[in-house]
């Protein structure tokens, strides 16, 4: 099995076109690293003098929004709560909400490219099983003495592996790029969390990675669904279609329904993204990260069981 | 005697309600080369996809090396080499590195073993190009360098000559030929092309409408092949009166006859106790071509 998945490795890396991939991301991070840096160098950042007066102004409003909503039960409250204890935190312990360009800063700007690792995972989640069949080369990998489940999960395995190495790639030269240009930022960096109703101060690396991992989830389902869908149709241009599509208007989309219906939350990108539980609030009232990560499992459970049980039964005439 | 290697038990496949290929019963032994022939559609691949996994069996078996298909797939696959129809590589991966994905399949390939496989076909000085830029026929040699990484019991080969100019066919040939009777290899061909299998194979399974319709050795094919004998000669009229009692045709200005090998002599003792010339005598082999045809236009 090891072997299968050094096999997949090696037709991922040989081939021209993920060089292109890697080459790209290391290149937008540069390009938004010398934007960074070019802006920096116009606008000559000043923090606001009277911070302080302004966030208790902003506190005073949240508050008085909390009373109107009185005791009627909604998600924005408990965005607002903790809204109101990060401020209050930052006031009483003189922590200046304005920062300047650290790599802290950078790595956070340079995670809206997640998206293209999502992009690049799909894609190649797509082709692993589809390629196979355009070269004719799947009878090379089915007439040896390995089950089918066998082929087909070490090219799961190595999709993911994949989007993890593009992943890791994108928040290794981020930190560098950053570090390189900004430096580590001065004084205070540590990130502030709320965490069971009161404010904590939390390490920026922890928290980048934390981050970065979360938002892995989102593209980690889509490839899955991507791999599923050419799998079962054979037909990589269906799957990367829909999964792009998905992956671009899946959040919005899910966000009106589950406005409208409960059972929004059932649907797979109102579980997707973690992040909610951390820093934001679920969509529907109620909604746990437990409750998501089962949803997750189950969606994960479907989508494998359908494209083994199609895969292990085909009759292969590529 | 001869160990049969593979057996194959009344192999079918419907697809769609209809019947590809049915109730196929033969057995391939070690050191044999046997030809799989039938017209383009007559089930040649269908089986062949059928013994190597790569379709279901909708019903009866094939056992290979003791072991079935169906219900122990890799242990009998383990026995297996095989290109089914073209030899289907990484083109984007050099030689080496194709051989390699092989290799690392199947625990015994040493890199000793490659570069032996690599000599065998002869692929020694282009094994680190990207097969891109190989040609047809050197990817026919690299397909069966792949299938031979493992030392297969079995190699089965589907339309191997496709494509190939007759240098690349006879070389083939001469391949098949060290394998068997060198290795004892079984060897299993299949392609439409009479000529072709005439010269490789041993033996000839003929397939037709998914049935069997008959299996021969090609010694037996070639030794009742003449059914019948030109006779050229000077005196036509007074030769076919002293003939009379025998099958006489006239064709071309010579008189075929009807006998068989051994009835010859006596035909010329005949004619030449009539003091009829004969300028020459020729056998009329039936080509193996029109036995063929003869077979499948049942």
């Amino acid at each position: 099995m090891l072997k299968l998945i050094l096999n997949e490795w090696i037709k991922i890396i040989k081939r021209p076109g993920t060089l292109v991939m890697i080459g790209l991301i290391v290149l937008l991070v540069g390009a938004v690293g010398a934007f960074s840096k070019y802006q920096e160098g116009k606008h000559v950042q000043t923090a606001d003098p009277k911070w302080k007066e302004t966030m208790q102004q902003d506190i005073n409003a949240s508050k008085k929004q909390l009373k109107e909503i009185g005791k009627k039960d909604a998600p924005i409250k408990k965005f607002l709560k903790r809204d109101i204890a990060i401020k209050e935190y930052r006031i009483k312990h003189d922590i200046d909400p304005f920062e300047k360009n650290s790599v802290w800063t950078f790595v956070t700007t340079a995670s809206n490219l997640i998206i293209l690792v999502g992009l690049f995972t799909i894609i190649i989640a797509a082709n692993i099983v589809a390629s196979e069949f355009n070269w004719g080369t799947i009878k090379l990998l089915l007439i040896r003495p390995f089950s089918r489940t066998k082929i087909i999960l070490s090219k799961y395995i190595t999709s993911i592996l994949f989007g993890i190495l593009l992943l890791f790639t994108l928040l290794f030269v981020s930190i560098l790029l950053g570090l390189m240009l900004f430096g580590t930022g001065e004084g205070n960096v540590s990130h502030l969390a709320y965490v069971h109703g009161h404010v904590e101060e939390q390490s920026r690396l922890l928290y980048s990675a934390k981050f970065y991992l979360m938002s892995f989830v989102e593209t980690f389902m889509l490839a899955t669904m991507a791999f599923m869908i050419s799998t079962v149709f054979r037909n990589n241009t269906i799957a990367i279609g829909l999964s792009i599509l998905l992956l671009t208007v899946g959040s919005v989309i899910t966000n009106i329904l589950t406005n409208f219906f409960d059972w929004g939350k059932y649907i797979l990108f109102a579980n997707t993204n973690l992040m909610q539980y951390i820093d934001g609030t679920p969509p529907v009232q109620g909604m746990t990260m437990t409750f998501s990560i089962f949803v997750l499992l189950g969606y994960l459970v479907v989508f494998l069981t359908l494209a083994l049980l199609v895969f292990s039964k085909r009759d292969v005439t590529a | 005697m001869e160990k049969a290697i593979v057996q194959i038990k009344g192999l079918s496949k419907v697809i769609k309600n209809k019947k590809i290929v049915s109730d196929l019963s033969f057995d391939i032994y070690e050191g044999e080369v046997f030809g799989f022939l039938g017209p383009n559609g007559a089930g040649k691949t269908t089986t062949i996809r059928m013994m190597v996994g790569l379709m279901g069996i909708t019903e009866g078996d094939v056992v290979i090396n003791g072991h079935s298909i169906k219900s122990n797939f890799e242990e009998a696959v383990k026995n297996v080499g095989a290109i089914v129809e073209n030899p289907e590589l990484y083109k984007f991966l050099s030689g080496y590195d194709n051989l390699l994905q092989y290799a690392r399949m199947d625990k015994n390939v040493t890199k000793q073993k490659i570069d032996e496989v690599v000599e065998l076909v002869g692929l020694t000085d282009a094994i680190r190009q990207k097969v891109k830029t190989y040609s047809l026929g050197m990817r026919q040699r690299l397909g069966l360098a792949q299938c031979l990484l493992h030392d297969p019991k079995v190699l089965i080969l589907d339309e191997p000559t496709n494509g190939l100019d007759p240098a690349g066919i006879r070389e083939m040939r001469d391949h098949l030929q060290l394998l068997t009777k060198k290795k004892g290899m079984a060897i299993i061909v299949s392609s439409h092309l009479l000529s072709e299998m005439e010269m490789m194979c041993d033996r000839i399974g003929v397939i037709q409408h998914g049935k069997l319709i008959d299996v021969q050795t090609v010694n037996e094919l070639n030794k009742d092949d003449a059914q019948s004998y030109a006779f050229e000669v000077g005196e036509v009229p007074a030769a076919e009166k002293v003939l009379s009692e025998y099958k006489v045709q006239m064709i071309d200005g010579e008189l075929h006859i009807e006998i068989a090998r051994e009835d010859v002599p006596s035909i010329i003792e005949l004619l030449v106790e009539n003091r009829i010339s004969i300028y020459g005598i020729k056998a009329n082999s039936k080509s193996l071509e029109e036995r063929f045809l003869e077979m499948t236009n049942v």
